[in-house]
């Protein structure tokens, strides 16, 4: 049945494609531009040009079609923000943009081969967990190019080297978050938690724990880290990107244990978090936010946010599409620092005038040194 | 079936066994088992737990809000393991040797509940924890089970299989959270509740009229649902955000019973659905075991045509067990949007429905016994986070798993025997 959903989809989307074709090759470019628009919200969406030039027609040819993971792609995070990519690259390089949402770990290789079927001009794998069926697909069909986040394989796993890993040094914007939430924690205990205990979201909570003992080492505090210890890599993980309510009982067991701060690293499941934020109050609990400005995302409740912790797949995502579309596409490995811009740290937004300038002038002397080395994100 | 007939003479007994007198050779064999089980526990404790830890453990018993502030509790480790080990040990020897006979369950319960504490103690020692946070979160999480459970108590007491309870839940979720956005949460709790009692008259119908196999039905309705609220999700409530950001249903506190220590917090500081759950279960039982309307209902789920032609309706009464079934399953989801998030995503329920439906059989069909069984499962996902942030060295995952291996044993029969409704899953064809 799920199957058949997807396939649907794929249906309204195959029709959708003929609409769209049509509509661009009658007379304006304006009118396939309208018709991108309306569309753009749609889970499957098409987005022709709205770019003008002639020569266009190989990157109108070219379709980015993007596999979630099982977050969805209206996860306020992770997964859509790198659609989000995917959507600037539709509205700047006229290619089309398509996605297929995973519904669970099994639906990795039918939806992969599905967009390879449709013959995809890149395909962008989002998530860790689809390393191994983006390895598949991508050794099955080196001809096709794959760009994949959170993911870099190793040397020879890919034959014909037509995967693009993304991968992030998240940890040095976490290691900002961590710096700034010691100093803004009245209980001296923050709080961290993840989804599952893999690479992507523990680099995050090992950023967290070490800028907090930063902080400390600093100012002599003694600012606690409650839900991970990085030297064991153990730690508070609901095992799933899913249930909200996880996400509320989980902030809330940090709560109850004296954390006044803290930064889920789930996707959406956060987004319950930010529910039981909302309702304690900000002096009871803040949280951080990841992979999006969730300030921006999360509008319901966007005064919870102290900040968020940054991971730019978007801007990734784009470079990738665009590579193909320019002939330039290599597979490999890209990585996402702090000096590129890769990842960051969001404004502090509602929450700025509860952040002393002092900490502030501190943060920016941290972040000086992890670009330039003298300040080391692992501890 | 008489039961007399499958009972062998005593005389028949073997060698050794005449101490276990009154108990037929499975019930010997069964006390034997379960004897064994609690001895290993206790050697699990000594051996375990007992040399790898010391000091004392702190439980935190008070909430910064409570009106009666108690000291947090503080447990020798090592004294408290041993006479769980002493008390462990003896109720096995015993059990093992001539057996509790009816109170076997109970003593076996007790059995795992000191395991269960010496874990917590060992993992506590030399650090503390919020007990009584973790109480409160138990309560909060067995609500969903629980009613859950009690959806499937209703629809199996009148025969038929409820599958769908999970999909029963995520319509209620689905629907809660719009129209609670969109007119309010009463309102909104009204519509969940309605969705759960549409889509058990979908049961209803296929089951009772058209004599559908019942497990179909309700895998298609879970998947139907699921299916549908991803679709809504995407094409409804992601363009319009406002249809997805309902009021939340705050704590009520009850006055004087929120004051109680420990319970106060735990069952009387909880949301409405908390609430509707404490009288549903009552008011189910009450139904179920002192109305006409129970003994029909019950009576139609053991054996339809006995109630059949002494002038029952069958098809009325399982239509009306089905969709008060469906009702509560939905009243059940609203759970998941109002009573907590206040925001709906894709396949939030997560398997609750099917918790739910294990709580019902750990529960024996009982109301009562499936909130208890609500009540462990909740405990047990409450604990394993608290064992989470203490670090100790059993996977979390384990503990995550021990109430679901804990429910296999049970319906696997060893701790008495948990019998479902006898026509339960069988369509009634009048003759």
């Amino acid at each position: 049945m799920k199957t058949n959903l997807k396939f649907a989809a794929a249906l309204v989307a195959a029709s959708a494609l003929v609409l769209a074709g049509c509509s661009s090759s009658s007379d304006s470019t304006e009118s396939s531009a309208a018709a991108a628009t309306s569309a753009a919200a749609e889970e499957t969406m098409e987005a022709s040009a709205e770019a003008s030039a002639e020569g266009d027609t190989a990157a109108a040819m070219l379709k980015a079609c993007e596999v979630t993971d099982v977050g969805g792609v209206d996860d306020k995070g992770f997964n859509q923000k790198a659609y989000k990519g995917v959507t600037d690259a539709a509205d700047q390089l006229g290619v089309e943009a398509t996605v297929l949402e995973s519904q669970a770990e099994t639906d990795y290789a039918t939806n992969i081969q599905s967009f390879v079927d449709q013959g995809c001009g890149v395909i962008i794998t989002v998530g860790f967990l689809l390393g191994d069926a983006t390895k598949e697909a991508a050794n099955a069909n080196p001809d096709t190019p794959f760009t994949i986040v959170d993911y870099a394989y190793g040397d020879g796993e890919i034959t014909n080297n037509n995967v693009l890993g993304q991968v992030f040094n998240t940890d040095e914007a976490a290691f900002l978050a961590g710096y700034l939430a010691a100093g803004t924690s009245k209980t001296g205990k923050v709080g961290t938690f993840g989804g599952v205990n893999i690479p992507p979201v523990t680099i995050f909570m090992d950023g967290f724990y070490y800028g907090v003992q930063k902080y400390n080492a600093d100012n002599g505090t003694n600012v606690k880290v409650i839900g991970w210890d990085p030297a064991k890599q153990k730690g508070l993980f609901t095992e799933n990107f899913e249930s909200l309510d996880d996400g509320r009982t989980f902030a809330q067991n940090l709560v109850d244990e004296g954390a006044d701060i803290v930064m889920p690293v789930a996707g959406p499941v956060g987004l319950g978090s930010a529910a039981l934020a909302s309702e304690l109050g900000t002096d009871k609990l803040m949280i951080i936010g990841v992979d999006s400005d969730q300030y921006e995302s999360d509008t319901a409740n966007a005064g919870v946010y102290l900040t968020s912790v940054l991971k730019n797949m978007d801007v990734t995502t784009f470079n990738a599409i665009q590579s193909v579309v320019d002939g330039t596409f290599e597979g490999g490995v890209t990585v996402g620092t702090l000096d590129n811009g890769g990842v960051g740290l969001a404004p502090f937004h509602d929450m700025d005038a509860s952040v002393p300038q002092e900490l502030k002038d501190q943060l920016a002397t941290i972040q000086a040194g992890i670009i330039d080395g003298s300040v080391s994100v692992k501890g | 079936m008489s039961a007399t007939f499958e009972k062998p003479p005593v005389e028949s007994y073997e060698r050794g066994e005449k101490r276990t007198k009154g108990l037929n050779r499975s019930q010997i064999r069964r006390a034997r088992i379960s004897g064994i089980v609690m001895l290993l526990l206790a050697a699990a404790v000594a051996v375990l737990f007992v040399p790898n830890a010391e000091g004392v453990a702190t439980f935190g018993i008070s909430t910064v809000d409570d009106a009666i502030q108690l000291d947090a509790l503080v447990v020798p480790v090592q004294a408290t393991l041993w006479a769980i080990v002493l008390i462990l040990g003896f109720m096995g020897a015993s059990q093992f040797v001539k057996g509790f006979q009816r109170r076997a369950t109970l003593i076996l319960g007790i059995s795992f509940g000191l395991f269960t504490i010496a874990m917590m103690v060992w993992a506590t020692a030399g650090a503390e924890f919020s007990l009584i946070s973790m109480l409160v979160a138990t309560v909060s999480r067995c609500t969903p089970i629980a009613l859950g459970a009690l959806s499937g108590v209703l629809c199996e007491r009148s025969g038929v299989v409820n599958i769908g309870i999970e999909g029963m839940l995520l319509g209620g979720a689905f629907s809660g959270v719009v129209i609670g956005s969109l007119v309010g949460g009463w309102v909104g709790l009204l519509a969940a509740t309605l969705t759960g009692g549409i889509l058990a008259l979908l049961l209803a119908v296929l089951s009772v009229n058209f004599r559908v196999d019942q497990i179909i039905i309700g895998v298609v309705i879970n998947i139907l649902v699921l299916g549908l609220t991803s679709f809504l999700t995407a094409q409804v409530l992601v363009k319009n955000p406002e249809w997805n950001d309902a009021p939340i249903f705050p704590s009520i506190q009850i006055p004087l019973l929120s004051d109680i220590p420990v319970i106060g917090p735990m069952f009387f500081n909880q949301t409405i659905i908390v609430y509707g759950m404490y009288v549903l279960v009552a008011s189910v039982t009450y139904l179920l075991f002192r109305t006409r309307w129970g003994l029909r209902t019950r009576s139609v789920g053991e054996n339809p045509r006995a109630a059949d032609s002494l002038g029952v309706s069958v098809a009325k009464v399982r239509y009306w067990a089905v969709v008060s079934g469906g009702l509560v399953g939905g009243f059940a989801g609203a759970w998941f949007t109002l009573g907590t998030v206040g925001r709906f995503d894709e396949g939030m329920t997560a398997g609750t429905g099917f918790i739910g439906l294990a709580a019902m059989i750990f529960g024996a069909w009982n109301p009562v016994g499936a909130l208890g069984a609500a009540l462990i499962f909740g405990f047990a996902e409450s604990l394993e986070q608290k064992f989470a942030l203490l670090d100790i060295p059993i996977p979390t995952e384990f503990l995550a798993m021990a109430p679901y291996l804990v429910t296999i044993v049970v319906v696997a029969g060893l701790v008495g025997r948990a019998r479902p409704p006898a026509a339960d899953g069988q369509p009634y064809t009048k003759e």
